[in-house]
């Protein structure tokens, strides 16, 4: 989209202000028309001690706890509000009292960030996106690229970090099929913004595919706003979601079918209808199975894909580890990667869930503190052992069992590369 | 296993694929030695532009000849290489470089280029989003004929059409060593193979020196990180390469409608430097926007870096070594190893082939660095 005569906005994270124009733009940008020549600036500066990627859970207690270990925090989020996917689960979160449980995660998202605003020692820059890690002679810390959005225009700010803790989170996965860029087919995430964030109703008439936690919490949330819920197809042959969001599900009369996907959607400039097609044992469509289900909206919940690129360009040891959701930077106990001073918690070190992020989190910012020489050892090490604790506990559980082999999977390349 | 091949090619490049075709279709048996995937070194990280202008004769006539080439070559190849002729235009910023473009194109002319001096009031009918005052131009100069090509293309199109005519190409594979009996190379070994043969065609790039290394011989080639941005996709709006020999930018719109460009660092430094440098950034935002002020709030989509080989007069050395037999130099292009690969590899394979030897190969020898007086090629960006 085109605002205010600047090309390639995203409009979807951009905020709506008074006196604006926004136009509809196809395929190419159209060149600005104006074209006076304003004399060029240099890029803003700032250096800091730990550099924090993303405001989800992890990011927000890894600034928390960095800053109470007197370390000077640069918190960066490319969108307006912190809390990353926090702020769209309006459900509430199982688990110890210790770690939220019975707390919305929204909730949680605005404690964490009234405690972040409050901090003196972190510093925010949302509408932000850290875009490469780049070479700068003049100095021994990391220099990162960071593209800042002010209304509708953007600039370069040049970030110098002692550490860096990436708490990029992950991308949702999307299932190859004819149709599948149609408008009416969403990724689980956007359906959660639309609703639970904008109060906007996505479609009338949903199918849902996949019945993992994310699919099934996102159908019951659909049903709450009113929106018809016509099936949910899950290609595995068990459903991966917990057995309590699924018994809630089916009692308001949403069928779940297992062994079951998506072929196909109808439809010319929006969704009309969508196949769906039986799977065998090998996982492949059963000819004459096919089954065609009217709707308004496809929503895709198929797992995610952690986001390493950063980690990647940094040169960070990476291994791919299926049970992590894919291509993953290995690190030690306390969250360090192969290169000394880079740091990841939550999502994309392994996708898990929300509680452990946090703790992740807060381990990576108490560790990055010590690395900075901003701290204490002993006392901060101490704390270091009692969040590993907790980690543990956490999980524990039979379904903590995916993470666990990741994790383990982790030390064990880890180990290997010492 | 030991195997023979007539010539073996270090270097899977532009310039080794199109030394391998031109080989092949002499009846010439050749494998190709490429240490990562063809295309991986300079030749995929380039600007990807071809340019006729030049300020010495050598490369003006191996060019404008590369043009010729490159005009016939995907009907050649059989693949498209996506070659398109927009022409570049040469911003001048002094009274003095104003100079030295009069001087060229009268030489280029003679070479038969069709170039012309361009004036102030003319420069936007070429590229209309230019601003004159921005950047401080005096005059320019044009040739319509200049253009670009897609440099992947152009080297798979170069292996395929090798392969068919019985090239072996070899990528992940390192060279390892090379054998010389009596000053005469005998053998190249590599990670996974040995290959007898009697000529070896250095076209490693910017690792030339260590492959040159192998056989004893010391070239002055120096490695020097270059970068490229990509802006995001704009409506496509002008078709010319826009160059400037005093900011030492160049950028042009692809077909796809983003701007791609390059600027040297002003603290460049030459070394395997990979990563992407803040300075650039700075630099040639600064710089492009000075020249196309409407680029202001658009975004740049990616940015990379790649190697120039770099000589000290900035021109390519070229032909068999004076000292080690069959040993054949094809490196240190400074930049234009792309836009002069069709003529420079097919006029190797005839001198390996034929022992033709053309008056151009002959002053590109390494040995002139041996005479006091060497011709330095001015018209260098990036």
């Amino acid at each position: 989209m085109r605002v205010n005569n600047i090309p390639n906005v995203r409009t979807c994270i951009a905020p709506l202000t008074e006196d604006v124009t926004v136009e509809t733009q196809d395929t190419f940008a159209s060149w600005p028309k104006e074209t006076h020549n304003t004399s060029a600036t240099k890029a803003d500066a700032c250096t800091v001690d730990v550099l924090i990627v993303g405001g989800g859970p992890a990011g927000l207690e890894a600034a928390v706890q960095a800053a109470k270990q007197n370390a000077k925090v640069l918190l960066v989020d490319e969108n307006q509000q912190l809390g990353g996917q926090l702020i769209k689960q309006t459900h509430k979160f199982f688990g110890s009292k210790q770690e939220n449980a019975g707390t919305r995660g929204v909730t949680i998202a605005k404690e964490l960030e009234e405690t972040v605003q409050d901090h003196t020692g972190i510093e925010l820059l949302l509408e932000s996106t850290v875009i490469g890690f780049y070479e700068d002679t003049s100095s021994d810390y990391f220099t990162f690229a960071v593209s800042k959005r002010k209304g509708y225009e953007s600039s370069i700010v040049k970030v110098q970090a002692k550490t860096v803790i990436f708490a990029v989170g992950a991308m949702e996965n999307m299932l190859l099929f004819p149709g599948n860029d149609l408008p009416g087919v969403y990724g689980a995430g956007a359906v959660q913004t639309l609703m639970n964030v904008y109060g906007v109703k996505p479609g009338n008439h949903v199918l849902m595919v996949g019945a993992g936690n994310v699919g099934l919490i996102v159908s019951y949330q659909l049903l709450q706003a009113g929106i018809l819920v016509d099936r949910v197809v899950e290609a595995a042959p068990i459903i991966g979601g917990y057995h309590v969001h699924a018994a809630k599900l089916r009692r308001c009369g949403v069928p779940i079918y297992t062994r079951h996907s998506i072929k196909e959607i109808i439809g010319s400039d929006h969704v009309e209808a969508a196949v769906v097609v039986r799977l065998d044992e090998n996982w492949q469509e059963i000819p004459g199975s096919e089954k065609t289900i009217e709707c308004d909206t496809v929503c895709l919940a198929v797992g995610l894909t952690p986001s390493t690129r950063l980690l990647s360009q940094m040169g960070v040891k990476m291994y791919t580890i299926a049970e992590a959701g894919g291509f993953v930077a290995i690190h030690d106990d306390y969250m360090q990667t192969s290169v000394p001073g880079v740091f990841v918690a939550g999502d994309n070190s392994g996708i898990e869930e929300a509680s452990t992020a946090m703790i992740e989190g807060k381990i990576a910012g108490v560790a990055a503190a010590i690395q900075t020489g901003k701290t204490s050892t002993k006392q901060a090490k101490e704390l270091l052992d009692i969040f590993a604790s907790e980690l543990a506990s956490l999980r524990a559980g039979p379904f903590g069992e995916k993470p666990r082999i990741a994790k383990q999977k982790i030390q064990t390349f880890w180990r290997k590369n010492q | 296993m030991n195997e023979h091949a007539d010539v073996v090619i270090i270097g899977g490049g532009v310039n080794g694929c199109a030394i391998a075709y031109y080989l092949s279709k002499l009846g010439m048996n050749v494998s190709v030695f490429e240490r990562n995937y063809l295309g991986s070194g300079a030749t995929g990280s380039c600007g990807a532009g071809i340019r006729q202008q030049w300020s010495t004769k050598e490369n003006t006539e191996l060019a404008i000849q590369s043009v010729h080439m490159f005009e016939e070559l995907s009907d050649e190849l059989g693949e498209d290489i996506e070659f398109s002729q927009g022409g570049y235009l040469i911003i001048n910023h002094t009274e003095e470089e104003l100079a030295q473009s009069k001087k060229n194109v009268k030489m280029q002319k003679t070479l038969g280029l069709d170039v012309s001096m361009v004036s102030v009031d003319e420069i936007n009918d070429i590229v209309p989003v230019l601003d004159v005052n921005g950047m401080d131009s005096v005059g320019a100069t044009f040739c319509p004929t200049d253009g670009h090509a897609n440099p992947f293309k152009t080297t798979f199109a170069y292996a395929h059409a090798a392969e068919q005519l019985g090239a072996n190409i070899h990528t992940h594979t390192l060279v390892k060593d090379i054998k010389t009996k009596n000053n005469q190379v005998s053998e190249v070994l590599t990670d996974k193979k040995s290959v007898k043969t009697r000529w070896v065609v250095d076209a490693a790039g910017a690792w030339s020196s260590q492959i040159a290394k192998m056989v004893g011989i010391s070239i002055p080639n120096k490695p020097f990180r270059k970068e490229v941005l990509a802006t995001e996709r704009l409506e496509p709006l002008f078709k010319a390469m826009v160059i400037s020999f005093k900011d030492g930018i160049y950028f042009s719109q692809q077909p796809e409608g983003n701007i791609v460009g390059g600027i040297p660092i002003p603290e460049q430094r030459s070394g395997f430097y990979e990563l992407p440098t803040f300075s650039f950034i700075q630099h040639m935002s600064e710089t492009l926007t000075r020249y196309a002020p409407a680029l202001r709030d658009i975004n740049m989509l990616r940015h990379w870096t790649g190697y120039y080989d770099v000589t000290p007069d900035a021109r390519p050395i070229l032909g068999e070594d004076s000292k080690v037999r069959g040993f054949v130099h094809c490196h240190g292009f400074s930049g234009h190893g792309f836009m002069l690969s069709p003529m420079v590899s097919r006029m190797l394979a005839e001198y390996i082939s034929n022992d033709k030897e053309s008056s151009v190969l002959k002053r590109l020898r390494l040995n002139r660095y041996e005479d006091e007086d060497i011709d330095m090629e001015q018209n260098v960006v990036g």
